[in-house]
């Protein structure tokens, strides 16, 4: 059982080597290669996680390859309740953009070898539980998205007045910035802490105060840049608006939550002190981000922006469950990335498919497109409303958690920051409904009649597939929640009960002879 | 006979550049061509025998001349390089108006001076070898006689170089003269026993010898010619600048620093901080503005020497081994650019950027090859830069909990990889991102293809299974008593 989990996380890799070596003449069978190895890569993750032992909160399937005796390094993967949920958004998301990347039709091998390496570089960072290949595959990801960006985006001009050139650059130096932050902050920890496995780091060690003070930092700005923590969120918006689909898709759906998912696995059970030092500013930035990205996507007129800054402001719920630093909070911040990774991936594989046709994604323009795309209108309806946190949604079940946690929190400005949380849900509703309204209902206008809808099952399953997971987990949410609980109890919000100092205090004594190179 | 055994590849090379000097003089070649791809051959099979040599314990030529693990290290580096750079010279040969065949040798008289330096136990072989690379690269530089910017490179390398020469030597003198011999070891004795801080005539002599190797490696203050001679100097020429004539500095630079004079060096490590802060600086933020390939490669080559000078600073046994495994992975890296460089100028003749242009299209190996070297140098895992800036970064951190003004060269440092990544990405974006005005496929020869496949294998493969590299380079690193 435990290969599977290698194996999941690696064939995307490996079947990127293996088009390497394809003939590029033949785009049928390098498209169908694609799809089947993330279609096979999805697949064991459903079997892992139907093999998954929910009564257990640690770490399973674990597989370890010793690769570095020098630095204590091995390629080490395993999956709690926390990673097993967004390896599963990684399973759905590249799936559906394998799927939905028909819309390529030039460069297809490279293409394809970029997404596929794209997928491995996302899911390693969630398995892993070394510190060196959590940072490898963090950083693998500039390649594929630079090239992805550049080569098949697209990006029509507006009063922004940039290029693609500048947006994938943009976004690239500023992912690259917060990734060498991280690294010294990481490095920090290992010189301290003596070793590069994270489940000791996080079970027996317990690093000095003063480490702990400016390493949160480092960690957290770090990876707050890829996820878009305001105010390092302008790439973001711009990147999404210049990158075709499927890339979009990854990145607003599963690359952005690397970088929550840095802050939850390592600098909250790692650094407990800074965390309970730094949370307040987290919390304020969190409010920053869930209004200032809202009322900056009021102003947008261009469908990729409008959900650019959709997805910067939710991502401000997420920073404000992790700020909470109780279970409730973290639970839902974790489940919310779920919950919005499938919904924004929906809604720019939606505006994919409708921009592939008319070249035109720009809200005013487009009126009336339901009239001759219903099945696209449904599920754009759908993935709005989820967006908004309708109940039956994911959405809903999630950020219910993070209101929930932050209120329990208890200190006013985490009640103020609830308050601020929720009004934020009627300003998303707001641009989300205005957009859908302009552009699907109101009077059809004619020079959109070429319009073709998703007709055979082919192309409406990838859709149906990401509103399946949508409803299936806002209807059951304990299908995650219960094992995202209990993973976030034990191995993350324990260490700030206290009392824990004591016994962690006696066993890096034991362990402070360092590393040893 | 003993002694022989430890020269036995420096000769092996002389007797073959000698060789085909002669065969030339009295029987002229036609095809130079396959003299040159000859000769990269022969090289490649003496890389291979190095293998076979294992690494002694004593000394030679009375002391002056070690066989370590470090030496032996270096000198597969060196061959690797010529070989990859005769490879170039081979191509780029018909540029080349007359001497083809004095060039091939001159490359190999040049390699043997820096096989000699990677053993270098004195202070008088290190002069004597350093000269040996120094002079025959005064003569490379100005190969391309008619072309005005050639012989600018020469010049200005002359001079600096004549000028860095002087101070060498000069500082030799003082630290012969204060402590009576110019042996590594002797040396490194003596000042263990001394008590008290050395005299001020030595720590000058000492600032002297620094200055000279500084200039070897291009480190700032001594990095002014950098981008000109890279810019000005045939394309081979300045592979094997930036390939060979780095390695060799920084060789020197561990030999003198960490066994001469390491007493010294482990409190003058602040002058190298500083120094590898200011180099980074000045590496990236010039490369910003630059349009020209290979003066672009020359700012970087500054700014590199500025990453492997943060492992020098460090005085670490970490820091030692990352400089090695960041020269080895460096070497591949570079050969790779340059050999793109060098097919893709032979088709459109011009060394600016912008003629790189859609180079993806109009071929893809080389479009890939240039594209990988580009984002190896810029530390891009799974690339094998990344992890030779990886293990550089953790010297400096490591050192850092103990002295925590290193931080602050760390955070130089993480500036500076995104400054690379910016001016690094401005070459991927014209080979992937621009069109090309003229598309015209561009053919690549097959010792060529041969070469650029090894280089990008390498990087992909040492990126990814870092543990042979990393387990010679720690080997390596093992003669310094560093901790």
């Amino acid at each position: 059982m435990s290969e599977l989990l290698t194996i999941a996380v690696l064939l995307p890799l490996i079947a990127a080597f293996v088009l390497f070596l394809f003939p590029a003449k033949n785009p049928k069978a390098i498209r169908a290669v694609a799809i089947f190895a993330t279609g096979v890569s999805l697949l064991l993750t459903l079997t892992l996680f139907a093999n998954f032992d929910r009564t257990q909160s640690g770490y399973q399937f674990v597989h370890s390859i010793p690769w570095l005796p020098s630095y204590g390094c091995s390629l080490k993967f395993g999956v709690d309740g926390i990673s097993m949920t967004l390896l599963l958004l990684v399973g759905f998301v590249s799936f559906c953009g394998a799927f939905v990347s028909n819309e390529i039709h030039e460069r297809e091998k490279e293409y394809y070898i970029l997404f596929l390496a794209l997928t491995t570089g996302i899911s390693g960072t969630f398995c892993t539980m070394d510190l060196f290949f959590f940072y490898f595959f963090y950083e693998m990801a500039v390649i594929p998205m630079y090239l992805l960006i550049g080569m098949w985006g697209s990006l029509p001009p507006g009063k922004h007045g940039r290029t693609k050139e500048y947006a994938t650059m943009k976004l690239t130096l500023y992912l690259t910035a917060g990734a060498v932050l991280a690294l010294i902050g990481l490095l920090g920890i290992y010189f301290v802490g003596g070793t590069l496995d994270i489940e000791r780091l996080q079970h027996t060690i317990w690093l000095a105060r003063g480490t702990q003070l400016w390493a949160f930092p480092c960690l957290l700005f770090g990876f707050g840049f890829l996820a878009s923590l305001w105010p390092f969120h302008t790439w973001s918006p711009l990147g999404y608006a210049a990158a075709p689909t499927a890339a979009s898709m990854m990145h607003a759906g599963v690359l952005k939550k690397l970088g929550a998912y840095g802050i939850i696995r390592l600098a909250l059970p790692l650094l407990p002190e800074g965390a309970r030092h730094w949370a307040n500013l987290l919390a304020i930035l969190a409010c920053f981000n869930i209004l200032y990205a809202g009322w900056a996507a009021l102003t947008q007129k261009d469908w990729k922006f409008v959900i650019g800054y959709s997805s910067v402001s939710h991502m401000g719920y997420v920073f404000l469950g992790i700020a909470t630093l109780n279970v409730v909070g973290v639970s839902g911040a974790v489940l919310l990335m779920f919950a919005h990774g499938v919904m924004a991936a929906l809604t720019f594989a939606l505006i994919g498919f409708f921009y592939h046709q008319t070249h035109n994604r720009y809200v005013p323009d487009l009126s009336g497109l339901a009239r001759k795309i219903p099945f696209i209108g449904v599920c754009m309806v759908m993935a709005v409303m989820a967006s908004s946190g309708l109940p039956g949604f994911a959405n809903f079940a999630s950020e219910v958690l993070v209101f929930l946690g932050s209120w329990q929190q208890g200190s006013t400005l985490f009640r103020v920051a609830t308050i601020c949380a929720v009004w934020g849900i009627v300003v998303t509703a707001t641009y989300l409904l205005r957009a859908v309204r302009t552009s699907f209902f109101g009077p059809f206008d004619e020079k959109w009649s070429m319009l073709k809808d998703a007709a055979t099952f082919k192309q409406k399953f990838p859709y149906a597939l990401l509103l399946a997971v949508l409803l299936t987990v806002g209807f059951y949410p304990r299908v995650l929640t219960d094992i995202i609980k209990q993973s976030v109890a034990t191995s993350i919000v324990s260490r700030f009960s206290t009392g824990n100092e004591a016994n962690a205090a006696s066993a890096v004594a034991a362990n402070n002879g360092g590393p040893t190179p | 006979m003993m002694s022989l055994y430890g020269v036995q590849l420096e000769c092996l090379i002389s007797v073959w550049g000698i060789l085909i000097l002669l065969v030339d003089a009295f029987k002229p070649i036609a095809n130079k061509r396959a003299v040159g791809y000859l000769a990269a051959g022969f090289v490649a099979v003496a890389l291979l025998y190095s293998f076979a040599i294992q690494p002694v314990n004593e000394t030679f030529f009375h002391g002056m001349f070690r066989l370590d693990p470090f030496a032996l290290y270096f000198k597969r580096l060196f061959l690797l390089a010529l070989a990859a750079v005769l490879l170039m010279a081979a191509e780029f040969s018909p540029r080349i108006e007359s001497g083809v065949t004095e060039f091939y040798a001159l490359l190999m008289f040049c390699a043997v001076g820096m096989l000699l330096i990677a053993s270098v136990n004195d202070f008088i072989l290190l002069f004597v070898s350093l000269e040996l690379v120094t002079i025959t690269f005064y003569v490379l530089a100005s190969y391309l006689r008619r072309q005005v910017p050639s012989l600018e490179a020469g010049t200005k390398y002359l001079i600096l170089g004549a000028l860095s020469s002087g101070f060498t030597v000069y500082g030799i003198a003082y630290i012969f003269g204060t402590t009576g011999t110019t042996n590594f070891d002797k040396l490194a004795e003596i000042l263990h026993s001394q008590t008290g801080a050395p005299s001020s005539a030595f720590v000058f002599g000492m600032l002297l010898v620094l200055t000279g190797l500084g200039f070897k490696i291009a480190s700032v203050p001594f990095q002014v010619w950098a981008p000109d001679v890279y810019q000005g100097a045939p394309t081979p020429v300045t592979a094997f600048l930036a390939v060979g004539s780095k390695a060799a500095g920084f060789a020197l630079l561990l030999r003198v620093l960490y066994t001469g004079l390491l007493p010294v060096s482990l409190s003058w490590n602040a002058l190298i901080a500083v120094l590898a802060g200011a180099t980074l600086l000045y590496g990236n933020l010039g490369a910003i503005p630059q349009h020209n390939i290979k003066r672009l490669l020359g700012y970087s080559s500054i700014g590199h020497a500025g990453y492997m000078l943060m492992g020098v600073a460090a005085v670490n046994a970490l820091g030692a081994g990352a400089v090695l495994f960041y020269l080895g992975q460096y070497a591949f890296t570079n050969l790779c650019a340059f050999l793109a460089i060098i097919a893709a100028t032979a088709a459109t003749g011009s060394d600016e950027i912008p003629s790189f242009s859609g180079l993806g299209k109009r071929s893809p190996i080389l479009g890939l090859a240039l594209f990988l070297s580009m984002m190896s140098l810029a530390g891009i895992p799974p690339l094998s830069g990344f992890f030779g800036k990886f293990q550089l970064f953790a010297a400096v951190v490591q050192r850092a909990q103990t002295d925590s003004s290193y931080y602050v060269l760390a955070a130089i440092g993480a500036v500076t990889v995104v400054i690379s990544l910016y001016f690094y990405l401005g070459v991927g974006r014209a080979i992937y991102l621009q069109e090309a005005e003229d598309a015209t496929p561009i053919a690549v020869s097959k010792p060529m293809r041969f070469g650029l496949i090894v280089c990008m294998a390498a990087m992909i493969g040492i990126g990814i299974f870092q543990r042979p590299l990393v387990n010679a380079s720690i080997m390596a690193a093992k003669v310094f008593s560093l901790h």
